[in-house]
């Protein structure tokens, strides 16, 4: 299987070809309810997130809430 | 006690928690739910496939009528803020939004210049603005004109235990303010809490005091209690000071009389 490269959370990552975002949450172990995603600094809303597919050098970021005052 | 209007939001409990610096997510929720806060702050990390069972987003979400302000923390400039409030309302789905901008680590100083031109863009995208601001009467006033719901000025530094050593600079903002003042930053005891509730604060924003405390549960609560108590002495009209004693008795000199 082909694989792609992406930016995660600042860090180079490589993924498969052709998987989606969803794709890329389950295999990071993210429940798609709790996080925010942006790729290429656009938001990705839950319901366009196993559509939409990740493209070589896509900067992703998974976010959560912490605690913060 | 008289409803807190936040935009659209009343809330009948006027203490405000920092979901921060608690030494588990277990202890955090047990405080916030002890205190009877309706408010509470969160902030944006990334995600860490090691810390996914810290989520405190599900806990918090399963708390009766609680609604969530996350805030900009990271943020170093007003572009930072926006990208930050946009990210959180489509997480969380809450209006609020608390701007915070500190760009330097030492003071954590909120940046006048940056928080109030995030502010104008938020407010005017309709979010309920909450600007975590210096003690500044002058700033706390255009940013009232610009649209926001309340204003947060600091008591001291973030975390500091310094209490309200800004009281005299909030009093001059709470007589200029046509909108909510809340003290948020610095606070380390109950009677400070009450002490700006009675100064004229309609609530207060407390993290550290909480989280660091022996007892964060029976903090949160005594807390909760001292806000009540300074807000309803304000509303009671404190007595006036004076100078000089002002008998309580009387003080006819019978005592000394010759017999």
């Amino acid at each position: 299987m082909s694989t792609i490269g992406i930016i995660l959370n600042g860090e180079r990552k490589e993924v498969p070809a052709g998987a989606s975002v969803a794709d890329l949450l389950n295999s990071v172990g993210a429940e798609s309810q709790n996080v925010a995603v942006v790729v290429n600094e656009r938001i990705v809303r839950p319901d366009a997130r196993a559509s939409m597919l990740l493209q070589e050098n896509d900067q992703v970021e998974i976010l959560v809430f912490a605690g913060g005052g | 006690m008289d409803s807190l209007r936040l935009g659209t939001y009343t809330f009948s409990s006027r203490l405000i928690l920092g979901t921060g610096k608690f030494s588990s997510t277990s202890a955090m929720i047990e405080a916030v739910r002890v205190s009877g806060t309706q408010l509470v702050t969160v902030a944006l990390r990334r995600f860490n496939s090691q810390q996914a069972e810290d989520d405190l987003f599900g806990p918090l979400s399963a708390i009766e009528g609680l609604t969530l302000m996350p805030n900009t923390s990271g943020a170093a400039t007003a572009k930072e803020a926006i990208k930050a409030a946009h990210i959180s309302r489509e997480l969380s789905g809450s209006p609020f939004i608390k701007v915070e901008i500190h760009p330097n680590p030492h003071h954590l100083m909120p940046d006048p210049i940056e928080t109030y031109e995030a502010c104008k863009i938020l407010a005017a995208e309709g979010f309920i603005v909450m600007p975590y601001i210096p003690a500044d009467p002058v700033l706390a006033k255009r940013l009232e004109e610009v649209g926001c719901s309340s204003v947060m000025p600091l008591g001291s530094a973030i975390g500091s235990g310094q209490g309200l050593a800004t009281a005299e600079m909030i009093r001059l903002i709470i007589r200029e303010s046509n909108i909510p003042v809340i003290v948020d930053a610095g606070l380390r005891s109950p009677s400070e809490a009450c002490a700006a509730m009675e100064m004229g604060c309609e609530a207060v924003l407390v993290n550290s005091a909480v989280a660091v405390a022996r007892d964060p549960a029976a903090m949160a609560r005594s807390f909760a209690k001292a806000v009540e108590a300074g807000f309803e002495a304000r509303n009671a009209g404190l007595m006036p000071r004076s100078g000089a004693a002002v008998a309580t008795s009387p003080l006819t000199s019978f005592l000394g009389a010759a017999s």
